[in-house]
Formats: C-alpha cells, sequence, structure tokens
C-alpha cells in the first residue's frame, strides 16, 4: 500500500486519467442499465406488478400478449389442471381514448376484481370496486390519468372510465395502462368492435394450490391444454419480445463497454509498468520479492478502479435523479450496481495479469546492466 | 569471520553455442571491516563477481559464502531474503526509485524487510544526516545532483545494516572531483559501521581509498585474492 500510494501521489495525473476514464465508462455502463431497466419496466410493469404467479397464453403468440387469445374451452381445461387452485380471465388491448382532452392511446388489462390479475403496486387510491373504475399507471397522472380523471373509449358506446387509484411501475408496452374489471374490459372490446359476438380473454390466470411447483404445473396445463403456454410471472417477463429485443440490443452495447474498460485498465498498467521497468528491477534487486511489487499493483488497480467506480456511481445518481429521459421512469437496481461494480473489479484484475506477468519476469540482475 | 568468501568460483554463460567464461577458478577472502576494491578493464568479470556475491547471480560451480552462510546453497526465494536482510547495493546506472523521494528511497528498504517503521525512519534520518542530505530529503531524484543522487544510493544500500556492501563502479557517472568525495563518504560509512565492502571499478585513482586492490583479467583474480589485508 505505502508504495502504491506513493506512486499514485506523485503520478496524479496519470492515476486521475484513468479513474475519470473509469468512472464514465461505469457511468456510461450504469446509466443505460437504469435506462434499460426502466424501459423494461415500462414495457412489462403490469405483468410483472400483478398477483398472479402463472399466466397461460396462446401457444401461437409466443409469449406475445397482444397476440393471445383463448377460448372458454381452454380456460376451463386450465382450471381443471391438477394443482390448479384457482384460475381468472384477462383481457388485454389497446384503445384509443380521450384523456384530459386529448385523444391518447391506452391499454387496458381487464381482471376479474377481487381476484387474479389485479394490480400490486397501489400507491395512491383504491382499487376498482365495480365496472367503469380503473386503476391507472402514476407516471401518467399528470396527462388526464389521475384520480377523479375520466377516461372514454373513443367508439360509439364506449364505456366512460373514472380513474380511483393509481399504481407505479405498472405500465404495459410505455403505454398509460388502466387496469379494470373484465365487465369493463369486454364493454370497451364490444364498443370497439360492435360485430363481434363474444370478447376472448387475452391470458388466464392460474393461482396454484399450496406447494405446488410452479415449472411442474406449467409443464402440466402445456401437457393438459393443447395449444396452449403456461408461464411463471418471470417467464412472462422475460419471454416479452419486447423486452427481448430490447434487452438483446442493450446487452450487445454493456458488453461492448465492459470490454472497453478490460483494455484500458489493461493498456495503461502494461504501459505504466514498462514504463517503470527499471526501478521495479532495482527493487527486485534489492530484495523486493515479487509477492511485494505485484500486491502493490493489484492495490493500485483497485484504488484507481475503486475511486472510478464511486465517481461513476455519483454521476450515474445525478443523472438518474437530474435527467428522465421522456416519461421512461429510470433507475438503477441496487442488484444491479452491486454486480455491474463487481464484475468491473474483477475485469480489472483480469486485465492486470498482462501486467502482473510482465511484473513476474523481471530479472533482477537487469539492475547491474546499464541501461543506457 | 570473514565477510565474503569464494571458493573456486566459476561462472561460464553459455551464447550462440559458445561458452564464455566469465569467472575463473575465484578465489577471494574479505574480512569483515575490509573494503576491497576490484579493478580491471571492462568485460574482466568484476560485474559478475559482484552479482555472485550480492545474490544476484548463481555460479556456475564452487562456493561462496557470506557471513558464514554458504549461500550457493539458496533457494530463489532465500536469494531474495538474502539480498534484503545480509547486502547492500550501489548499482552503476539504476539506484533510485524515480516517484519516492531521497528519504522513502531509503524507507523502500526497511518496507522491504518489515522494520518497523518508526526504527526505519529513525534510521534513515541518521543516514541522511550523515551523507549532509538532510536537507534534500523530501527532494525526489530528478530535484537532485548526481553526487546527491549517489549519496542517496549510498544511504539505502546501508539502510539494512547488510554486512557486505557492494559498490558496482559508484563513481563512473561523476567528476574526478566529486568521485573523491563519493569514495571518502563510502570509506567514511563502510568503516565507521565496521562492514566489508567490495567496490568495483577500473579507475585506479579510486582504489587509493580501499584496503586493499584485487585485480581481474578476463575472469581470474590476482593469485594473492584468497588472503586477507
Amino acid at each position: 500500500m505505502w508504495l502504491a500510494l506513493r506512486e499514485i501521489a506523485r503520478s496524479k495525473g496519470r492515476f486521475a486519467l484513468l479513474g475519470g476514464a473509469i468512472g464514465l465508462l461505469v457511468f456510461l455502463n450504469l446509466f443505460q442499465q437504469a435506462l434499460l431497466n426502466g424501459l423494461v419496466t415500462d414495457f412489462i410493469g403490469a405483468v410483472e406488478n400483478q398477483n398472479s404467479p402463472v399466466l397461460v397464453f396462446s401457444e401461437q403468440a409466443r409469449k406475445n400478449v397482444e397476440g393471445s387469445f383463448l377460448s372458454q374451452d381452454q380456460a376451463d381445461a386450465i382450471a381443471a389442471v391438477e394443482g390448479v387452485a384457482d384460475t381468472a380471465l384477462i383481457g388485454q388491448n389497446t384503445f384509443t381514448v380521450l384523456a384530459g382532452g386529448d385523444d391518447a392511446d391506452a391499454v387496458l388489462f381487464g381482471y376479474e376484481l377481487g381476484g387474479l390479475g389485479e394490480p400490486t403496486a397501489l400507491v395512491e387510491g383504491t382499487l376498482p370496486q365495480g365496472a367503469n373504475l380503473a386503476v391507472a399507471t402514476e407516471a401518467d397522472a399528470d396527462a388526464g390519468f389521475g384520480i377523479g380523471d375520466e377516461i372514454t373509449i373513443l367508439a360509439d358506446g364506449g364505456p366512460v372510465i373514472t380513474v380511483v387509484g393509481l399504481a407505479s411501475e405498472s405500465r404495459w408496452a410505455v403505454t398509460p395502462t388502466l387496469f379494470v374489471s373484465y365487465e369493463t374490459f369486454e364493454a370497451a372490446q364490444l364498443a370497439v368492435n360492435p360485430g363481434s359476438e363474444v370478447v376472448l380473454p387475452s391470458l388466464v390466470a392460474v393461482q396454484p394450490d399450496d406447494g405446488t411447483d410452479l415449472d411442474a404445473l406449467t409443464d402440466a396445463i402445456d401437457a393438459s391444454v393443447p395449444g396452449t403456454e403456461a408461464l411463471t410471472n418471470q417467464e412472462a417477463i422475460d419471454g416479452n419480445p419486447a423486452v427481448v429485443n430490447t434487452s438483446q440490443s442493450f446487452n450487445i452495447i454493456l458488453t461492448l463497454g465492459f470490454v472497453v474498460v478490460l483494455v484500458v485498465v489493461a493498456f495503461f498498467f502494461l504501459i505504466l509498468t514498462v514504463q517503470k521497468a527499471r526501478p521495479l528491477t532495482l527493487l527486485r534487486a534489492v530484495g523486493a520479492p515479487r509477492a511485494f511489487l505485484v500486491r502493490n499493483l493489484v492495490i493500485q488497480i483497485v484504488l484507481v478502479m475503486a475511486a472510478g467506480i464511486a465517481a461513476g456511481l455519483v454521476l450515474t445518481f445525478l443523472a438518474v435523479v437530474t435527467a428522465p429521459v421522456g416519461d421512461v421512469a429510470i433507475s438503477v437496481r441496487p442488484s444491479t450496481a452491486i454486480s455491474t461494480v463487481l464484475t468491473l473489479f474483477v475485469l480489472a484484475l483480469i486485465a492486470g495479469i498482462a501486467s502482473i506477468r510482465r511484473v513476474l519476469r523481471i530479472d533482477p540482475i537487469d539492475a547491474t546492466v546499464d541501461a543506457a | 569471520m570473514p565477510a565474503l568468501e569464494f571458493h573456486e568460483v566459476n561462472k561460464t554463460y553459455r551464447t550462440g553455442g559458445t561458452d564464455i567464461v566469465a569467472l575463473d577458478h575465484a578465489n577471494l577472502t574479505v574480512d569483515d571491516d575490509e573494503i576491497v576494491a576490484l579493478l580491471g578493464p571492462s568485460g574482466s568479470g568484476k560485474t559478475t563477481l559482484l552479482s555472485i556475491a550480492g545474490g544476484l547471480l548463481t555460479p556456475t560451480n564452487g562456493a561462496v559464502h557470506v557471513g558464514g552462510n554458504d549461500i550457493t546453497s539458496y533457494s530463489a526465494k532465500e536469494l531474495t531474503q538474502f539480498r534484503a536482510r545480509s547486502v547492500g547495493f550501489v548499482f552503476q546506472t539504476v539506484n533510485l526509485v524515480p516517484f519516492l523521494t531521497a528519504r522513502e528511497n531509503l524507507l523502500v528498504v526497511a518496507r522491504i524487510t518489515g522494520l518497523p517503521s518508526k526504527t526505519a525512519a529513525r534510521r534513515a534520518d541518521t543516514l541522511l544526516k550523515e551523507l549532509g542530505l538532510d536537507h534534500r530529503a523530501q527532494n525526489l531524484p530528478t530535484q537532485l545532483s548526481g553526487g546527491e543522487r549517489q549519496r542517496v544510493a549510498i544511504g539505502r544500500a546501508l539502510m539494512n545494516e547488510p554486512e557486505l556492501v557492494l559498490f558496482d563502479e559508484p563513481t563512473s557517472a561523476l567528476d574526478t572531483s566529486l568521485g573523491e568525495q563519493v569514495m571518502e563518504l563510502i570509506r567514511k560509512e563502510v568503516k565507521g559501521r565496521e562492514t566489508a565492502s567490495v567496490i568495483v571499478t577500473h579507475d585506479t585513482r579510486m582504489t587509493a581509498h580501499a584496503d586493499r586492490t584485487i585485480h581481474i583479467v578476463d575472469g581470474r583474480l590476482d593469485a594473492g585474492a584468497a588472503q586477507p589485508a
């Protein structure tokens, strides 16, 4: 530590530059992850923050709620599968609405009140207790979806829905979302499709018997009810096509960010080690063990990374607090930040291997050789 | 007990399929408070002898004793410890760590050997004062003159209170007057500590400061080198 700190103190500029570069890369990485989290939450918050542990899709929908339609026969068959304690219908569709005096898109999630599919992140007001009442999403309260606001489905006979509660992080497809009774959803569907004779549910929500293994249950439903795909809530989130595509794009960028950190740290310390080969040789010649020099190198890597990461965290915090991206609620999850920090430390130590190998190869006899 | 003994020491390098003899049946004894000047032309084996005495090189065969211990049997790790605790080095060119002050260049030896920090600080301050460098303690090597840098290197070599101090051309980068001053300082510091030392030089004027001068040519020492003064 003593030697490492003195070298840093005498070369503040170059170590500050590296720390700053690491800080910016950490900021970039964490901010992108925060943006990804915000986007993902805005894509699938309505499913993530509802109370059904298992959702059954139509098989052809390929995990896409918008493309999923189930028949009443399938819903009945699902209810009859062993291990299923309760089921409920969920309807989902996007409607053009009048909200706050303007036309807007809104997603309706119709569920059986008091049952499965109910929103779990209520932050204000109450859950709907009857027809034409809704829980809206907190992020859209100022856009005509606040408590007491009336939202009209723009179609002949379209229901007028009154917001009675607000839920956080419960949007669907980055669109204002309303949780309403299944009957309200059916009324909205029939209003926009007046020729329809029946409204098909999008999903069937399933409550398993106590102690039932969820994976075994979803397998059993898939096997028992043709044309369905049962998913746990997490599987429904992770498998959502929008989430998959967005995550893949972001993950490529995030991976490149990690690679850049690896390369920057590796080159910096390798160049530094090459530049100070003579004093390191001298120290080996006067009795410094290899471990002494390697320890100092590792300490420098850890200190620079810690300073850079701290700077990156502060920048990210400031950016998340002060710079909202459109109406996407960006947030850094502590677990994401911790895993990113640990990954960066591991990558930095891997990046230091080239420098460590260089230090280990130093031959003290070279101290007797005239470099000039 | 002699501070340094070489008994029939050979060192052969193999280069391009040819054996080059750097030391040829070298026999040498240096008493525990003796200053020996090792004089020889370039390529005569002076630095090789010094490197073997200091545990930087191992001989091809023969026995080397420092303070009564046979260092030829030491492992690489033991040789590293030996260099840290028993030997002081002043090299020809590379002597100071550029990002450490004069005082820290002495203290780094204590960090390597694990000397308690208070003892180390006291010893470093005493050495810097003896070497006339107490006012330059906080200066980096780039802020010191050539003579001052060499004095710091002498201080560093004495910091671990070694049994043997090895000097490789300590005055080669200095003018004659400064070289004389450095040699006088070496003699004063080494004799004051009753420490043995070997000074490699090709400058005959510097041998006046030694108790004994031994010549080396083509890896062979004077016949009487094994007899202490």
